[in-house]
């Protein structure tokens, strides 16, 4: 090897890749080849797929009765879930979009995933909202669609912000997807044959690789990326003031849109770390995602994990300091009442495991990053279990507080949406490039005129 | 999920319409003149209501009732307001009333015994099985019935007379030991009357006057004028001695909890104390000489300081002591009743506040003691026949008693009943009668006041039922001995022939008389109360002492109270009252046992242990709840529950605690002993979770429900510079500042005024609740169910915390101390919508479901709410609840009481109090047909309507000469938590007053 010539940044991104034609070789081979364990895992996310499209019915059919919700306590687990799988999302626009703007350049290998992980998990947050309704069938009515009562949603509301804030992140998100794909789609293409030829050859509109379309595709993509930044701010802003904006003790507070944007990030960067290592494992991508990247994603867990627990610090401090019973017994509640468990889930998760990252031996230890990016998915949704549940049930009125267990009609649901996400994701990756052939090839070493192990390349 | 009818669902439902217009159009049974109240009866007019003016049946106070009724159907009661009794409020048990008479496990037949099972036979054989029955047995029968109407009672002893055997009247409430007192003291057989009102300091002995003993509605009213703080001279004192603080020991301002059945020695040592003042004893002055303080305080448990201090108080003001009542029946409880007769007689309170020249002839007085006799006739065979009447003695006395095996060796037994109970069940023949709005009938509650019982609709056409006095007229005509008249109908106006000869002012013709009673409800016949007596010698030995009880020493007394919603437990198969949070403990659908905190803690039991409660006559299985408000030496369960058959909403439910008790009579009055027995709890190990609304007892010292001292009150109206600036934003939009005092005529505020919110020319509804006079019985609840279609969700949704109830009467404990006499606070806070000026539901709303409308109604929009619960959630009174299923299905025909003019809402959307718009609306729209302004406080809430305790005041608050402005301005009047989230309610409340220093809650 000591013949293949090196630009800097490439060899430090990925030494062991050697040409281009290995990266499309490499990454389309997982297009053609799904192995038993993708069968396996799709059958298992089909199935879950079922769960939740029963369990929806089985809802739908008697009422909102079949959850555990009650009188105090009327977001439970449905609107815990939203608010995750909408900060999930969060983590792929600011890789792919804003570290693009940054010229971040470790981002390349992993944000084809990122951002597929985004529009799934838009796409399984958006679900929520609708389940969560006591007559899901009404749900337009929260847009403003012309009729003839004249009759308009109240823009007043956060629910008809965050109806406008996840349409526009979902869409622009899937076109910001979508368009990034093409090059890597007509790499596809020009390998596929019989009807995959067919499906490729329509999705990649026709690309060939001319400098006019590379000129007018780097426009369309910078555009876009900017265009997507200020949503990876807004969007759960607009999902924080969900909470903000109401009165509820434990939820009325001016920090939480910054709080929520970081925990989003926060969560959205462990998931993309659990749904990389064993992406990476499987279809064998070491060269691709390498130790380096995942150290620099651990170090923006870090610094968002830092600020959330910040938040949470400064949450317990606000309610003490102002004097209010009401705020003050919630919080008191939070760590030592019927929800401990929770709250101390929330706190050693997010607050306490990911300090391990600080230290380099974790941060390179791909099982041990793996197991903290658990934690933290897992700490992320109690997050805002805690937040939700726990405020509505010790409110104003101590005569009305009331406890709230969520239903295994719900569980199921919570269950299934998992299992939707995965089934988008799985299959996703045997449909689309999982990585970014394309802009890989800018990392890597130029090819080289008349160089031995030149194989394939263009 | 179509929204849709279907084709075929539409004919079906439109031919249903039209046959059942034919058939109630055009009945010719029973044609009688069903006299309304109000619009003349021509014809029914689709949309409008008619209503009628009855009598109450469902306990013995025999209140006065007016009916609604949309298109031939009873929808609502509420109170007749110139009845002396109700005054125009009506109980919880009251409102159930309609699930009574819709009830569908009403039996719809008349059903004949075959072996093991009951064949449906038609009314025809029914009554000539009974004639000839009644002809084999040859007088040899025995007819129990409960108390009921005087001419209804008087042609059953006609018959009686006619056809041989005995009457026996049984209810299981009787007031056997007071009226026995009474006797002895004052020599009138009779229950005296209370007048509450007259009182400025009322002692009770564990009488529950605010819930079930003699008439709660009437004593709620008078309790309520004298306790309240601005009704009259001051604030009159309520003082409780009792084991157990029962709701209307909760309304007490001192708890003196004696030992239970110490109440006779305590009122003597009273008396006597009283009597060393100067007071003259009469012939018990030697009587009393054996009871000094000291004495009487030791057998009580408390100190003797108390008695004496107690005492001096009861001499100076105008008082009134009652008492023990029907859950301090003990082995003495005739004593300890003349004990509180000669208290009251010592203080000068006959003739003032304990009236026997007007005695409360509804009162239930013959006890168990004539029943006892019967069945041991019955026991002996000396019995072929045995008719029971609207009673339950096989469910409501002691198994001890021997009733079932009595009754069961009976040859032919009949029960007249509308629900299958316990004793029908064991009956040859169950005979389905009309319920007390479909049937004729009559009451006088008091000397000089006559009520009739007017059927306000044709029998609910599911239940082929009879009148008993029909069935009765007509077995004796089938017997060849014809009473005189051919129907009860007629067999009443006779008996009423003598009532019109006495009313002075009737004019001679007997039918308009007769038209007018049926349109005003009553007569008053004047001149019929006769002079109060003076106190007589007794004519018997009695013992003052506390009373033996069964069991061991070391065990607690079990006091067995009557339910405050099922009463003797006959009103336990409707769904209102099971879904009724109890006043007391705030469960729902199950019985409980109460235990005293101490107790408990030495037992290891927390609530919802389910713990076996034994006797030497009994066991039952029941949960506990942990009660501060009950002796460490005593125990409670409530009667009412543990039904085995009755309906498909009592059986099996909760625990029937007179299986405890022993069939004992007391002597020499005749009744049951109720507070009689120790019992020894042991904890089963299982758990049954309580459904309880209750979640938190405490205030936190939240600005919730506040007090203040009667020495802070000033008399004066609140200052000016009262209320707290609040800097109002939300005006504009978040973008202006307005300056305002958040009252409610500050609606709507500046800058929130969109042309058709002109201050000038809308209303502003407002409501303000005195805390001081609410006395938490929980009347407004059931009140507002039965206006406002409100469906019951059953204990299981109970405890997932899913009730429906748009009124939360809230509970808070201040002060309670079992252990030693001294203040008891206790806070009832009625909680509803309190449609907030700066509501934090509205904005929230993405459909704009919940929405102001320009009269300041937080209204909500059924059809256009989607369900979000997002204004639940960030509404801080927690007071909106959710449809989580179709809850509005329920069984026919109890569908039927549907109020017309509110939606019936599905699943799946939000609900609240609507300040029951329908009713402004319509009251609105009569002053528009009639060409007028609304009068100052025309429109009534539900609530309002049905509160004993005058609490709830309602009206335009923009009118100053309305009574809420006027109320509004009270120096107590405050908003709930306002200063602290700037909600700006419209509902003020009233500070409760208190004798004792109350921490100053900034509101």
């Amino acid at each position: 090897m000591a013949t293949v010539a090196e630009t800097d940044r490439g060899a430090q991104t990925h030494p062991d890749v050697q040409s281009y034609g290995e990266v499309n070789e490499d990454v389309l081979q997982i297009l053609g080849r799904p192995g038993k364990w993708w069968w396996f895992l799709f059958a298992l996310s089909a199935l879950g797929v079922g769960v939740f499209a029963f369990s929806w019915g089985y809802q739908l059919v008697y009422g909102l009765g079949v959850t555990g919700l009650n009188s105090p306590v009327g977001w439970g687990v449905y609107i815990t879930t939203f608010v995750f799988w909408v900060g999930i999302a969060h983590s792929g626009t600011l890789i792919s979009a804003i570290l693009f703007l940054f010229r971040a350049r470790w981002r390349q290998s992993i944000y084809r995933a990122a951002e597929a992980m985004t529009v799934f998990a838009v796409m399984t947050a958006g679900l929520f909202p609708l389940i969560h309704l006591g007559r899901a069938w009404h749900a337009y009515w929260l847009f403003p669609y012309p009729n003839e009562r004249l009759l308009w949603p109240n823009f007043r509301s956060p629910l008809v912000w965050d109806v406008f804030a996840v349409t526009t992140y979902f869409t622009l998100s899937a076109i910001f997807f979508y368009l990034g794909s093409i090059p890597d789609l007509a790499a596809a293409r020009d390998r596929a044959k019989g009807l995959w030829k067919r499906f490729y050859t329509f999705v990649a509109l026709g690309w060939r690789g001319t400098d006019r379309e590379w000129h007018h595709f780097g426009k369309a993509y910078l555009f876009l990326a900017a265009l997507a930044t200020p949503l990876v701010l807004s969007v759960h802003s607009v999902v924080s003031w969900d909470f903000a904006m109401a009165i509820v003790p434990g939820w009325h507070a001016t920090i939480f849109a910054p709080y929520f944007v970081a925990g989003a990030i926060f969560s959205g960067v462990a998931m993309v770390i659990t749904l990389s290592v064993p992406l990476r494992k499987i279809f064998g991508l070491e060269k691709y995602l390498t130790v380096r990247h995942f150290d620099a994603m651990a170090k923006l867990c870090l610094v968002t994990g830092l600020i959330v627990f910040w938040a949470y610090l400064v949450e317990f401090f606000m309610a003490w300091y102002s004097g209010e019973d009401p705020e003050r017994r919630v919080f008191w509640n939070r760590v030592w009442g019927h929800y401990w468990w929770s709250t101390w889930i929330m706190l050693i998760c997010n607050g306490f495991i990911p300090i391990l990252l600080w230290f380099k031996r974790v941060r390179h230890s791909i099982a041990a990053l793996f197991t903290v990016s658990l934690f933290i998915n897992i700490g992320m949704w109690f997050e805002r279990y805690t937040i939700i549940v726990t405020s509505l049930s010790h409110e104003f009125m101590p005569f009305a507080w009331n406890v709230y267990r969520p239903s295994l009609t719900e569980m199921g649901i919570i269950l299934g949406s998992f299992a939707w996400f995965a089934f988008w994701f799985l299959l996703f990756i045997r449909v689309l490039p999982p990585v970014a052939i394309s802009e890989l090839k800018e990392v890597l070493p130029p090819p080289m005129r008349g160089k031995p192990k030149e194989e394939g390349g263009r | 999920m179509s929204d849709g009818i279907k084709r075929r669902d539409f004919l079906k439902v439109a031919g249903a319409t039209g046959v059942g217009a034919g058939m109630f159009g055009c009945s010719t049974e029973n044609v009688e003149r069903l006299i309304p109240y109000v619009v003349p009866p021509e014809e029914i007019t689709p949309g409008v209501a008619t209503w009628y003016a009855t009598v109450c049946g469902e306990c013995p106070s025999q209140c006065g009732m007016w009916v609604r009724t949309r298109e031939g159907r009873a929808v609502k009661v509420e109170g007749n307001p110139n009845h002396p009794v109700s005054g125009g409020a009506l109980c919880s048990r009251g409102h159930s009333t309609l699930q009574g008479l819709y009830n569908p496990d009403r039996v719809a037949q008349p059903l004949r015994r075959d072996g093991d099972e009951f064949t449906p036979i038609d009314w025809e054989e029914a009554e000539e099985l009974l004639a000839e029955r009644m002809g084999a047995a040859a007088g040899r029968t025995v007819l129990i019935h409960g108390r009921t109407g005087m001419s209804l009672t008087r042609l059953m002893e006609d018959f009686v007379s006619a056809t041989g055997g005995r009457r026996v009247e049984y209810e299981a409430l009787a007031e056997a030991p007071l009226r026995e007192a009474a006797r002895i003291a004052f020599g009138t057989d009779t229950v005296p009357s209370y007048d509450f009102e007259a009182s400025q300091l009322t002692l009770s002995f564990g009488a529950d006057f605010l819930e079930t003993w003699l008439s709660p509605v009437e004593h709620g009213r008078g309790f309520a004028r004298s306790s309240g703080a601005d009704d009259g001279e001051g604030k009159g004192k309520f003082v409780f001695l009792g084991a157990r603080l029962s709701l209307t020991g909760q309304n007490a301002d001192e708890w003196v909890p004696i030992r239970p059945g110490s109440e006779g020695a305590v009122a003597l040592a009273m008396a006597r104390e009283i009597v060393n003042q100067g007071a003259d004893a009469g012939p018990y002055a030697e009587l009393l000489e054996a009871y000094d303080a000291e004495s009487a305080a030791a057998a009580a448990g408390i100190p003797a300081e108390t008695i004496r201090e107690l005492a001096q108080a009861f001499s100076q003001a105008p008082s009134l002591a009652v008492g023990p009542g029907v859950a301090g029946q003990h082995r003495n409880a005739t004593a300890a009743n003349l004990a509180t007769l000669v208290l009251n007689a010592v203080a000068g309170n006959v003739g003032r506040s304990v009236r026997l020249g007007r005695p409360d002839r509804a009162a239930p007085a013959t006890g168990y003691g004539e029943l006892q006799e019967a069945i041991q006739e019955m026991a002996a065979g000396e019995v072929q026949l045995a008719v029971v009447h609207q009673a339950n003695p096989l469910y409501s006395l002691p198994e001890g008693a021997g009733f079932r095996e009595a009754f069961e060796g009976v040859a032919f037994k009949v029960a007249v009943t509308t629900q299958m109970d316990e004793t029908a069940a064991a009956a040859d023949l169950v005979l389905p009668d009309r319920h007390a709005l479909e049937a004729w009938g009559d009451s006088s509650p008091r000397p000089g006041i006559y009520a009739v019982q007017q059927p306000v609709m044709q029998p609910v056409p599911h239940f082929d039922s009879r009148a008993w006095g029909d069935v009765l007229l007509s077995v004796a005509d089938r017997l060849g001995e014809a009473l005189g008249e051919d129907t009860f109908h007629d067999y009443l106006r006779a008996s009423w022939s003598e009532i019109h000869a006495q009313a002075t002012d009737a004019d001679g013709d007997f039918d308009s008389f007769w038209r007018e009673a049926l349109r005003r409800g009553l007569v008053e016949v004047p001149g019929e109360e006769s002079d109060e007596p003076a106190l007589q010698a007794p004519d018997r030995a009695l013992t003052f002492d506390p009373p033996s009880f069964d069991g061991d020493e070391g065990d607690p007394v079990l006091v067995v109270y009557p339910s405050p919603r099922f009463g003797d437990g006959s009103l336990a198969n409707r769904p209102w009252l099971q879904e009724l949070p109890d006043p007391v403990s705030k469960i729902a659908w199950h019985s409980w046992l109460e235990v005293n905190p101490d107790r408990a803690d030495a037992m290891g039991l927390r609530d919802g242990d389910l713990v076996q409660v034994r006797s030497e006559h009994g066991e039952v299985e029941v949960p506990v709840w942990i009660y501060p408000g009950i002796r460490e030496d005593a125990v409670a369960l409530a009667m009412g529950g543990g039904h085995e058959s009755l309906g498909r909403w009592a059986d099996g439910r909760g625990a029937n605690p007179m299986k405890l008790l022993p069939a004992e009579v007391e002597q020499p009055s005749g009744g049951l002993v109720h507070l009689a027995t120790r019992v020894s709890v042991e904890p089963t190990g299982d758990r049954r979770r309580l459904a309880t609304i209750e979640g938190s007892s405490d205030q936190f010292d939240r600005p919730i429900a506040p007090a203040v001292q009667v020495d802070d009150l000033t008399g004066e109206e609140r200052p000016e510079d009262y209320e707290p600036r609040i800097r109002e934003l939300q005006a504009l939009g978040g973008f202006g500042v307005v300056e305002t005092d958040g009252l409610p005529e500050a609606f709507p505020l500046e800058g929130a005024q969109y042309g058709e919110y002109d201050p000038e020319t809308t209303a502003r509804w407002a409501m303000a609740i005195d805390l001081d006079k609410c006395t938490g019985c929980s009347a407004c609840v059931t009140a507002c169910q039965s206006e406002n279609n409100i469906p019951w969700v059953g204990e299981d949704q109970i405890l997932m915390g899913r009730d429906l109830h748009w009124i939360r009467m809230e509970r808070y404990y201040e002060e309670v101390d079992a252990s030693e006499p001294g203040p008891v606070d206790i806070r009832f806070l009625p909680m509803l919508c309190q449609h907030c000026g700066n509501a934090p539901c509205e904005p929230v709303c993405p459909v704009y479901a919940a929405y102001h409308t320009p009269d300041g109604i937080n209204s909500q929009v059924y059809n256009r709410c989607v369900g979000t619960r997002y204004c639940a959630n960030n509404c801080p009174y927690k007071v909106r609840v959710f449809n989580w299923y179709r809850f509005s299905e329920i069984p026919e025909p109890m569908n039927w009481q549907y109020n017309p003019d509110v939606t019936v809402r599905s699943e799946g959307v939000m609900e609240k109090c609507s300040f029951c718009v329908q009713r402004i609306r319509e009251r609105e729209n009569q002053a528009t047909l009639e060409g007028r302004e609304l009068h100052v406080d025309e429109v009534v809430p539900a609530c309002q309507q049905s509160c004993p305790a005058e609490a709830i005041v309602f009206g335009n608050v923009r009118d100053p000469e309305s009574r809420v402005a006027q109320i509004s301005k009270s120096e107590r009047t405050y908003r709930v938590m306002d200063v602290l989230i700037n909600t700006q309610p419209a509902v003020s409340y009233l500070r409760k007053v208190t004798f004792h220093p109350v921490p100053d809650i900034h509101v």
